[in-house]
């Protein structure tokens, strides 16, 4: 295989874009081409899970790759539930590595916010089983309440260090300028204050309003290439050096035990390997905290802290930025925002910005090696990637 | 008529699924359709809950509890809960009924109460 870069990097404000989906794809690609100064794409990968449904838009690779001016480049879109955008990278990753192009972008957008945020959630809740979970009124959010009830009672995990990972990722979104939450919180204002019952109600016991993403609109992308299109680029060497990606059961009452991740074990496991690096290597990861309880247990399955101890982790702040592992100082999915197909890309693009050295006040000091975890389904498809900077 | 929900045992190697699915998940040996259905049990211990506040449209109602289940058999099953206070570890009884009503159509699925 050959070597793969991130030469160039694109990202739209994520929270409520009035503009129609194939540009928010198109604008993150435009602003990688001008970082790189790469105008010649090759391939174009697309990373979306609503279009159809939600924007009534199909075939979105054609629009992007048209409204880009990029014909006649081949373009694909790629679905993989809240997955799409590290399946995407992954798929542009292996285009480059077997030598069958020098140059790619890969984009991810979406637009969720033109319908109302049941239906948001119902189109993501379409990716639970049909007949043993969705007709039950199963969503992602009531999963991952059972999935926290489970951690709670086994672990010793409370609502404080849940609170904790809402409280932390969204000081770290005030660093971002294109973070959806831009609201510093506290502890105290979220559990304890008399208001609490009314700004921070339960939506799935006992996992809370502030416990969850919000729902956003947005856009990333990244160009791909091989080693030499990087070098002559003058831009700082950024290599994708592992990408790893396992599946788990459809229903999450069929795993053998319920409180472990395996697929995200699996894949950060794969990405390290190829990688050839181990946990404690990593200077800055990115996981997919749709929900806050996920942060601490991937912390635990991509092996940065022994299982069951990824709140204590929490609690010493080695998560926080200046800490021992910062995690999700882009404000994570949490704080940045969730548009569901940008989300895996925009993971990318923190990591590539973060180990350029470019990432201002939220610059994480001597970045080397860097991690993502981008969660489908509740963990039944999961892409890791690890980033190294040269 | 009385209305049940199957798991699905594999004719190779006896291993039971919940849902169906076409290849068994520990021989991986069957052939298509090499499955006998069985009825679930309905008695069983609740593994872990939810009350869902944030309701898809179709449910008209404040709150829904859900759970999953592991019956007398060992499968696990997703379900609707309908117990007042809900505990990990306590013993439920599941019945067959309308756990979800559209314009033109009735989905059945299990709802447990506390046994």
């Amino acid at each position: 295989m050959r070597e793969v870069y991130v030469a160039g990097i694109g990202i739209t404000s994520f929270s409520r874009l009035e503009f129609p989906l194939s540009e928010i794809a198109a604008y993150p690609v435009m602003m990688a081409m001008k970082d790189s100064g790469l105008k010649d794409i090759e391939h174009l990968y697309v990373a979306n899970m609503g279009g159809g449904r939600v924007n009534h838009q199909t075939g979105l690779a054609s629009a992007v790759a048209d409204t880009l001016s990029l014909t006649p480049s081949g373009a694909e879109l790629i679905e993989n539930g809240p997955a799409s955008g590290g399946s995407a990278v992954k798929q542009g990753f292996m285009a480059v590595a077997s030598g069958m192009h020098n140059v790619v972008a890969v984009t991810g957008a979406e637009r969720m916010r033109e319908v109302n945020n049941l239906e948001a959630t119902d189109l993501v809740a379409t990716l639970t089983h049909p007949i043993a979970e969705y007709i039950y009124g199963v969503t992602l959010p009531s999963l991952a309440g059972m999935f926290t009830r489970l951690y709670m009672d086994r672990y010793g995990v409370t609502d404080r260090h849940l609170a904790m990972v809402a409280v932390k990722n969204q000081r770290h979104a005030l660093r971002n300028e294109f973070a959806h939450i831009q609201q510093e919180i506290t502890v105290e204002g979220i559990l304890d204050s008399p208001e609490a019952m009314t700004n921070n109600p339960y939506v799935a016991a006992p996992l809370r309003f502030f416990d969850c993403c919000p729902v956003s609109d947005g856009g990333a992308a990244v160009i791909l290439t091989s080693r030499e299109v990087a070098e002559a680029t003058g831009r700082p060497l950024v290599r994708l050096s592992g990408v790893g990606q396992a599946s788990d059961t459809h229903c999450v009452h069929e795993r053998e035990d319920p409180t472990e991740l395996l697929a995200v074990r699996r894949a950060a496991a794969g990405a390290m390997e190829m990688a050839g690096v181990e946990p404690s290597d990593v200077d800055v990861a990115e996981l997919h905290d749709a929900f806050t309880i996920l942060e601490i247990v991937e912390s635990e399955e991509a092996g940065f802290f022994p299982k069951g101890e990824g709140h204590l982790a929490l609690e010493r702040g080695d998560t926080e930025l200046g800490g021992r592992l910062p995690i999700n100082v882009s404000g994570g999915l949490k704080g940045r925002g969730h548009p569901v197909g940008a989300t895996g890309i925009a993971q990318v693009y923190e990591i590539a910005h973060q180990l350029r050295g470019e990432a201002g006040d939220r610059q994480v000091e001597g970045a080397r090696v860097g991690f993502t975890c981008n969660f489908g389904g509740f963990g039944n498809n999961v892409v890791c990637m690890v980033l190294a900077g040269e | 008529m009385k209305r049940e929900i199957y798991a699905y045992r594999c004719r190779r190697c006896g291993e039971l699924h919940y849902p169906y699915r076409m290849v068994c998940r520990k021989c991986r040996e069957n052939d298509h359709n090499e499955f006998d259905p069985e009825p679930l049990p309905r008695e069983g211990i609740l593994v872990t809950h939810t009350d869902l506040y944030a309701l898809p449209a179709v449910f008209e109602i404040r709150k829904l509890g859900l759970g999953i289940v592991e019956l007398s058999n060992g499968v696990r099953i997703t379900g609707q809960l309908r117990v007042e206070e809900p505990k990990i570890g306590m013993k439920v009884r599941g019945e067959v009924e309308v756990v979800r009503s559209e314009m033109y159509s009735d989905y059945y699925g299990m709802v447990f109460y506390e046994a």
